[in-house]
């Protein structure tokens, strides 16, 4: 089936990400309503919006002409727009000189940039896009610690060891945080209310000694002695680090050992196992498990652990807790707020008549999405 | 001619150490979007920038008496000017400034009475609630990197005899504490960083609490007897309670250093009065932030009725960012200058809440939408 659009009308269209079933992210009517306002014809997949609890009926209110299509259909648009970036065949599907409005992490994925500029692709990464500072002006590293911590704090009240998590007579939880940059920031944040404002408030009530956040930059972690000292008296351990070197660890696998038996390492940066080229990138914390939004807490005993490479030193293991897209853990929070991000970028985008009439020296809207054009990284 | 929308330029007349000018970039960028720019007479010339460089045969960039800087369509002026200058605000203009219109009900009462339109650039904020004119990462940065001078002084690479990893205590989890964490990890200055870990350093160690240990004495003070530095960025509910009492000082090692960040006055006449977070350490600006413990200047800023029996060298200052006036005023040109764009189509009374998102951002700092909302709470 093939779909009729007048001629001069840009189409951008949204599908399904189709990953794991946990995954349940789309965004919302309200943007979708706002893309057809200032001028797109707006094509969705089937189904888009169901697993939010959102039927076919809000978006047609938000956006009348909308259109609900197949999956092929919707990559053959102008812009194909979503959150997490699409595999290689359905990129593969798009036309040539579209463009793939996504998460696209240019910086850790040369093969992707190879793929689209040869099929003559034009991106957009969602991650690229920063304000005139330097700030990302697309991110959620509120939802990433929080959703992380909260985890994290869920697990430990289930094995924490007497007298007990809510017991007013346990020490303070201790967190040793690796990274102080932004999303560190975020998360010592969230750290200190236990990940939930809720909990904060219910241990509080009791008089509950709080939580104590250490943080230390990358570069004390080549201080094994002092890393011993904090290690041996965490409650959780945090990756919250962003690595000059992915190919090296922070925390090598035999350091676990002096974790106390009931810590749980917490992986926020969730930086995967791959072989780049003759090289390989590692977790920073050394052999613990990938999760995703299906599966994101592992015992040690976990079969999960059997699964990474065997290049990676995987004896010492602890509770984990890892998720690749832990801001979709709370997926209608996360689509408001990236929802909201995203309004004024795509109302800029559309208005221009896409990547190409984006100006470098536009508006500040223009020369953010400039930034994240993938004909200007190299 | 078609006449252009004037923007005035007073000089900040805070203490002699307030360098703080909007920079030449910044002036020139307005006369781009179509603004006609007057500067008060030596604007600039406490960071040695002389009227030549603002002007720069630029027919839209003039110099002005200070009364006429007042009487523009915009006064843009970073810190707010003294009260008894709010009368020469011209009828029509708006005064763009930081107002703190939430701590300063006297400023709000004034400002009221006077009729007067100001939108406070503390106050622009996005849907989200986040301030997009702030300059939180100085205060941190700053603070810090004082703190870790007073120590590199005779010690560069700022090493310990016993190899130990620094200390460093925050208090407070808001944007200021996230930040603090950041710039204690570093000493506050990068470089300094890299210096102390070429030579073998063993680091900073930051610990980070809030309110939930806050409230246990014991727990405070155990923290304490290990900390090199500790530094307050709170947030109080109750700001007429401090947080560490001036006798937990006694377990701070002696060498300690106290980084005030929250900078809260002593303003003990107001209800409820506000003390500093820290019991018993001295208020300070740009023209002095470091005291010595036995600094004669200790108590000009402290109520006789504050205990000071124990003392920390302590570094504060009411303008943090200003220590380094060019980066600061660079940061806040680049911050501004979005929002000039949208006061050049739009004004003050045209501003609308369901505007685009910088209108919205600057519709939420117009002093009527603050009155407004204080009246429906």
């Amino acid at each position: 089936m093939t779909i009729k659009i007048s001629n001069h009308k840009m189409t951008v269209g949204l599908p399904l990400m189709h990953v794991e079933a946990g995954e349940k992210r789309c965004f919302l009517p309200k943007l979708i309503g706002c893309l057809e306002k200032y001028g797109a014809q707006v094509v969705l997949e089937h189904g888009y919006g169901q697993e939010l609890g959102i039927s076919a009926s809000e978006y047609q209110q938000a956006a009348p002409a909308v259109i609900f299509t197949d999956n092929t259909q919707v990559y053959q648009q102008d812009i194909v727009f979503l959150l997490r970036c699409p595999d290689e065949d359905r990129i593969r599907s798009m036309r040539h000189g579209a463009c793939l409005v996504s998460m696209l992490h240019y910086g850790t994925r040369p093969k992707r940039i190879r793929l689209l500029r040869e099929l003559g692709l034009q991106a957009i990464s969602l991650d690229s896009i920063t304000d005139d500072s330097g700030r990302r002006m697309v991110e959620n590293f509120n939802a990433v610690a929080w959703n992380g911590m909260e985890a994290a704090f869920n697990l430990l009240q289930d094995i924490y060891p007497p007298p007990g998590f809510s017991n007013p007579s346990r020490p303070p939880i201790q967190v040793t945080l690796v990274g102080a940059g932004t999303l560190g920031a975020f998360t010592v944040r969230a750290a200190v209310r236990y990940g939930n404002l809720e909990l904060q408030q219910k241990l509080s009530q009791k008089n509950i000694p709080g939580v104590i956040v250490s943080a230390v930059d990358v570069d004390i972690t080549n201080q094994p002695r002092v890393m011993r000292e904090l290690l041996e008296k965490t409650d959780i351990l945090v990756d919250a680090s962003s690595r000059p070197d992915t190919t090296k660890a922070i925390i090598p696998n035999q350091w676990l050992a002096f974790l106390p038996k009931h810590a749980i390492v917490l992986d926020l940066c969730v930086d995967p196992y791959q072989h780049m080229g003759d090289q390989f990138h590692t977790k920073g914390i050394e052999g613990i498990p990938q999760g995703n939004l299906d599966q994101y807490v592992f015992a040690p005993d976990d079969p999960v652990f059997k699964t990474i490479p065997e290049n990676v030193p995987s004896a010492e293991k602890r509770h984990t807790v890892s998720c690749y897209s832990w801001p979709g853990i709370h997926p209608f929070e996360c689509m408001q707020i990236y929802s909201s991000q995203l309004h004024p970028l795509m109302r800029t985008l559309v208005t221009q008549g896409g990547p190409q009439g984006v100006r470098p020296d536009g508006n500040f809207f223009e020369r953010a999405l400039s930034r994240a054009l993938l004909t200007n990284y190299h | 001619m078609e006449q252009r929308i004037s923007v005035g330029f007073p000089i900040m007349r805070e203490e002699p150490a307030e360098k703080r000018a909007f920079l030449p970039a910044f002036t020139r960028k307005l006369t781009e979007i179509g603004f006609e720019v007057f500067l008060e007479e030596s604007y600039g010339n406490s960071l040695e920038i002389t009227f030549d460089e603002y002007k720069h045969k630029n027919p839209f960039i003039h110099s002005a008496s200070r009364e006429e800087t007042f009487n523009k369509d915009y006064v843009l002026i970073l810190r707010s000017p003294s009260k008894s200058e709010y009368p020469l605000l011209g009828k029509n203009s708006c005064l763009i400034s930081m107002l703190h219109y939430h701590t300063r009900p006297a400023r709000i009462a004034l400002i009221k009475e006077l009729g007067m339109k100001t939108i406070s650039l503390d106050s622009i904020v996005d849907d989200f609630n986040l301030r997009l004119v702030e300059n939180m990462k100085a205060v941190a940065w700053n603070g810090l990197e004082t703190a870790f001078s007073h120590f590199s002084k005779n010690n560069p690479a700022l090493l310990k005899t016993d190899n130990a990893p620094w200390r460093v205590l925050v208090i407070g989890s808001g944007v200021v504490g996230k930040h603090a964490v950041d710039a204690a990890t570093k000493f506050g200055r990068r470089e300094r960083n890299a210096m102390h870990m070429e030579q073998g350093g063993a680091g900073v160690i930051v610990q980070l609490i809030g309110r939930n240990i806050t409230i246990h004495p014991d727990q405070i003070r155990a923290l304490l007897k290990n900390t090199d530095v500790l530094v307050d960025a709170t947030q109080r509910y109750d700001p007429s309670q401090p947080i560490i009492r001036n006798e937990w000082l006694a377990h701070l090692p002696h060498h300690a250093v106290i980084v005030d960040l929250s900078v809260d006055p002593y303003t003990l006449d107001t209800h409820p009065p506000v003390v500093k977070g820290v019991e018993g350490i001295p208020q300070g600006n740009l023209d002095k932030y470091v005291f010595e413990l036995d600094d004669p200047q200790w108590h000009e800023t402290i109520p006789s009725e504050i205990p000071t029996q124990n003392k920390r060298l302590t570094v504060s200052c009411y303008s943090w960012p200003g220590i380094h006036p060019e980066a600061c005023m660079r940061h806040y040109g680049q911050q501004i200058r979005r929002l000039m764009r949208v006061l050049h189509t739009k004004n003050y009374d045209t501003l609308s809440p369901d505007g685009l998102y910088f209108e919205r951002a600057l519709y939420r700092a117009r002093v009527d939408t603050f009155i407004d909302r204080q009246g429906k709470n």
